[in-house]
């Protein structure tokens, strides 16, 4: 069947091809601010976090006591114009511990991020890549998934000695078989695409494969699951702090204040309502920026 | 069913046999004698000779963990030399407020859960799916010792409604016992309740768009039993997964609840175990955790099979 | 299967002296149904009329997108109803109006006077009961029966559609059923509620070519023996051909057409009808190599053309076409058409083609 053109019709079909466009326009338009709509979870997250990440790097700057000076003088005052959120059982000035507390809080939880990112894409990637590998590598993360995060990192830091870099060390432990998981169920699907396996017949070496196709498109769940593992970090650094397995006292971390501030819950309320507060609106906002970056790499889970 | 639960079982060997290696080494991770770490600086060499034999550290380190597969299989999970009773006797004593707490948190977190997820999914795109994911967000913000901090100060500081902390046994009377509790399941349940209306919501969304559920729609059926009997059924595989999975998460959480309520549980047990390094303790518990973890999950997988039919014809 | 030629339709012969004792059943006045999508809100069905005699099996005809699920879905009133942005017109089952009735009175229409079949059974039938579960579930919803009658009912459908040891099957679970088995599964079910009106959306689409023939003629053969009436929904003018009396094409969510099967075949007169026709799979065309396809792709409904809504794949449209949207006209007796030049491409049919 031919499609018979009229002559006269031309310029109607031109111009219904430009509203056809105009259309086209503004439907982009409106994709583009649903899409923002939707960012703004992400957005606003990350603009928490970089906040309470701006604390912690100019706590020296900030904060106006150091946060370890003892004043007995000073013991369990609340809130005023001079110690913000009070003083604690020595006179130290909540405030300056608390920012400081942001330092250990997000270093521990950048550091967790990090280690864990690289190692479990590394893990991920092979245990995707190498049939026989798998197997061991994915019952050894499933393993270590049986212990509960904190008592896992109890256990380690119990036999290590409490340190930064021994908590860092055992959160690591914890969370990486999340990642590897993560990056070996994208890393199959990705090999299993044929243009993967056009290169494997191509003689590309493995190692080529691996990280110049492979890799690049695992990425998304490494970015995604590193962001929520900073958060578990956070909390599980905190938690730990308030078991005694964490930062020695009298660093001042958000689960040694925390620690503190339930010895005196009936005395001085602000000792576990600011950093309480803080640690619940730095997770709050990982999770948030979290949520948010799922949703906008992985348009799996987009609401359809 | 049978062939299923077969499989299921034999699965589980690879796992238990990674847990028990890292039980054991983790252990011995510590740098220097643990011998003369747990006796203390002013502990003689003598004393620290006896202990190590007694622990068998003067073995070579393969010989140890063979001996302490032993006796695992066996029950025997060492002795506290601090509390002067063995491990397996100590987890005896401090198993029952655990499970009080961890079972009435979860209580907590499905009777929160359930409803919330199924309305924000029937709900879906309204203010109120906004607002059960907003709050459940948040509950996924909150780890369970700030909360338990956050309900103490409110509820039995400021309001004096409940006790500040402190535990009373099933013993003094199902009231009382409910008294002590509310505030450690509450604190403890709120996470497992965010994570389980995510899911039940995720999971109601995807059923409710099935043919069936159009189906029964079709046949004239009440919305209430299109949800509940129709609905919910499918959706609860993936709900199961969830509550499964994130026991590992209940139970570490109430290890750390435990120490803000003062609870005599398996976590007061572990914290006391980490200040005294008393090693075997802390070996015990983990490993008992993760047992139960992985008994847990075989129970969620062998669910699945009740719940649908398809897995449980799968061979 | 027998696709329809012209010679195969002397089953249809009747259909012209019935119609002046047809009793209607269903009647679909100006039927308006909008939806919310994520690009703005359309009309998915636009101002459709149509009706059911008692006893009729009537055929929609369409692409999909067309509007003839969405068509079926309102007499239902089954929607999503984040996504419903309401509706005008009037469905008058009976003389009621569907459209005004409480939710209760719709949910009686639904398990007594209406019942649907779906043409994917595997996910029509809820994987975690067992198939006499549900069917059960539709005999004891319409009432009267106790467990052990709803049961013994149960066995009985699923003798009545065709199952081979009905006891038996009433205990297995959909996955251990194929797929031919399935849908008669769901016919047993749409029966068990006796219903004057069956809506079958697509029934023999995803089953194989042999079994699709048993399934018409099990529907055809119910429909006799219990005087329901049926929806038939296709895209496929063959499944019209074997089963129909009455066809109903839609395009966009318009009717293009209406008629009696003979006339379609016979005499069509919208192009877009003559389209479909032509693309039939007929076994002397294939071989010659004839097989056409209407060119060109639906419009969207968040742009829909101005004038005649087909104009843009049609070879016979003039600038009136694409200025002004011609309304359904009566072209003969109980044949209706949406076209301005109907009668001159009326008359190139059976010349041209």
């Amino acid at each position: 069947m031919s499609v018979v053109m009229h002559n006269h019709t031309a310029s109607d079909r031109a111009a219904a091809l430009n509203e056809a466009r105009l259309q086209y326009r503004r439907e982009q338009r409106r994709i583009a601010w649903r899409s923002f709509v939707r960012h703004r979870l992400a957005f606003a997250g990350s603009i928490i976090v970089f906040a309470v990440l701006l604390l912690a790097v100019f706590a020296p700057v900030i904060a106006r006591f150091d946060p370890l000076a003892v004043d007995v003088a000073n013991r369990l005052k609340g809130p005023d114009a001079m110690h913000w959120f009070g003083t604690d059982n020595f006179g130290r000035d909540t405030f300056s511990r608390v920012a400081y507390g942001a330092r250990i809080s997000m270093f521990v939880g950048i550091s967790v991020a990090l280690i864990t990112g690289v190692l479990g894409l590394l893990i991920g990637l092979l245990a995707s890549y190498f049939r026989r590998l798998d197997y061991a590598l994915m019952r050894i993360c499933d393993g270590l998934m049986a212990f509960p995060a904190i008592l896992l990192a109890i256990a380690i830091v119990a036999a290590m000695g409490p340190k930064v870099g021994n908590v860092i060390l055992a959160l690591s432990v914890v969370y990486t078989p999340n990642v590897a998981r993560a990056v070996r169920s994208v890393g199959l699907v990705v090999k299993e695409q044929t243009y993967v396996e056009a290169l494997g017949s191509l003689g590309a070496g493995h190692a080529r494969i691996l990280f110049r196709h492979i890799a690049p498109n695992c990425l998304t769940p490494v970015i995604v699951q590193g962001t929520f593992i900073f958060a578990d970090a956070i909390i599980s650094e905190a938690a730990l702090s308030f078991l005694g397995a964490g930062i020695p006292a009298p660093a001042a971390s958000w689960g040694n204040i925390l620690y503190d501030g339930k010895m005196y819950i009936f005395n001085a309320w602000w000792m576990v309502v600011f950093p309480g507060a803080l640690l619940m609106l730095t997770v709050f906002g990982l999770n948030m920026a979290g949520d948010g970056m799922r949703d906008l790499l992985d348009p799996h889970t987009k609401d359809k | 069913m049978l062939a299923y639960t077969g499989k299921r079982l034999v699965s589980l060997v690879p796992i238990l046999i990674v847990v028990a290696v890292v039980v054991f080494f983790v252990m011995h991770l510590t740098p220097g004698d643990p011998a003369a770490v747990m006796l203390g600086t002013e502990a003689s060499q003598a004393d620290i000779a006896q202990l190590r034999h007694q622990l068998g550290l003067d073995e070579p380190v393969l010989a140890q963990f063979v001996d302490w597969l032993g006796g695992v299989a066996r029950g025997d999970l060492g002795t506290s030399i601090f509390m002067k009773m063995p491990v397996s006797q100590a987890i005896a004593e401090h198993v029952g407020p655990t499970l009080s707490l961890s079972i009435l948190a979860q209580l907590v977190a499905a009777v929160l859960a359930l409803p919330l997820g199924i309305l924000a999914a029937k709900k879906r795109g309204t203010a109120t799916d906004q607002m059960v994911m907003g709050v459940s967000l948040l509950g996924i913000s909150l780890p369970s010792f700030l909360l338990g901090l956050f309900l103490m100060l409110v509820f039995a500081v400021e309001l004096r409604w409940f006790p500040v902390s402190g535990y009373k046994p099933l013993a003094d009377g199902f009231l009382e016992h409910l008294r002590y509790l509310v505030l450690p399941a509450l604190a403890l349940g709120s996470m497992q309740a965010a994570l389980i209306a995510r899911m039940t919501r995720a999971s109601m969304l995807e059923v409710l768009n099935q043919g069936y559920i159009e189906i029964a729609r079709a046949k004239g059926l009440r919305e209430i039993s299109v949800v509940f009997k129709h609905a919910l059924r499918n959706a609860f595989i993936p709900i199961v997964t969830v509550v499964g999975q994130s026991f590992a998460l209940l139970i570490g959480g109430a290890t750390v609840t435990e120490t803000v309520f003062n609870i005599p549980g398996l976590g007061q047990l572990i914290v006391n175990a980490v200040e005294r390094r008393d090693y075997e303790v802390i070996q015990g518990v983990v490993l008992v955790i993760a047992a139960l973890y992985v008994v847990l999950n075989l129970i969620v997988d062998l669910l699945y099979g009740l719940i649908d039919p398809r897995i449980r014809h799968k061979r | 299967m027998t696709i329809g030629g012209m010679t195969d339709l002397s089953g249809t012969d009747g259909v012209r002296g019935e119609e002046a004792s047809r009793k209607e059943l269903l009647r679909i006045e100006g039927l308006v149904t909008r939806f919310h999508t994520a690009r703005g809100t359309v009309r998915a069905v636009d101002g459709v009329s149509f009706s059911i005699g008692s006893g009729e099996i009537l055929g929609v005809v369409g692409e999909s997108g067309c509007g003839k699920s969405v068509t079926s879905r309102s007499i239902m009133r089954l929607y999503d109803e984040n996504k419903a942005a309401g509706h005008e017109g009037k469905v008058l089952l009976k003389g009621r109006n569907l459209l005004e009735l409480s939710k209760s009175e719709m949910r009686n229409v639904r398990g007594n006077e209406i019942a649907m079949i779906f043409q994917d059974t595997l996910s029509s039938l809820n994987p975690v009961y067992t198939i006499g579960n549900q069917i059960a579930e539709a005999v004891r919803r319409r009432g009267g029966a106790g467990k052990k009658e709803a049961r013994r009912r149960a066995v009985d459908l699923l003798g009545a559609v065709g199952i081979p040891d009905p006891e038996r099957r009433f205990e297995e679970y959909p996955h251990q059923l194929s797929g031919g088995m399935r849908q008669r599964v769901m016919i047993a079910m749409a029966l068990a509620c006796e219903p004057s009106l069956l809506i079958a959306d697509e029934p023999t689409t995803a089953l194989d070519v042999t079994i699709q023939s048993q399934i018409l003629q099990l529907i055809g053969s119910l429909q006799e023996r219990y005087g329901m009436s049926i929806m038939l929904i296709t895209h496929d003018l063959g499944v019209v051909a074997e089963v129909c009396t009455r066809v109903v094409v839609m395009y966009l969510g318009q009717i293009i057409e209406d008629t009696d099967v003979r006339t379609l075949f016979e005499r069509p007169l919208h192009p877009y009808t003559h389209g479909l026709l032509r693309s039939m799979p007929k076994a002397d065309r294939a071989r010659e190599g004839k097989l056409e396809s209407i060119p060109g792709v639906v419009p969207s409904l968040h742009a829909v053309p101005r004038g005649c809504r087909f104009a843009g794949r049609c070879e016979y449209a003039d600038s009136k076409c694409l200025e002004e949207m011609p309304s359904l006209t009566a072209a003969g007796e109980g044949h209706q058409v949406r076209c301005w030049h109907y009668d001159r491409i009326g008359r190139e049919w059976g010349n041209g083609a």
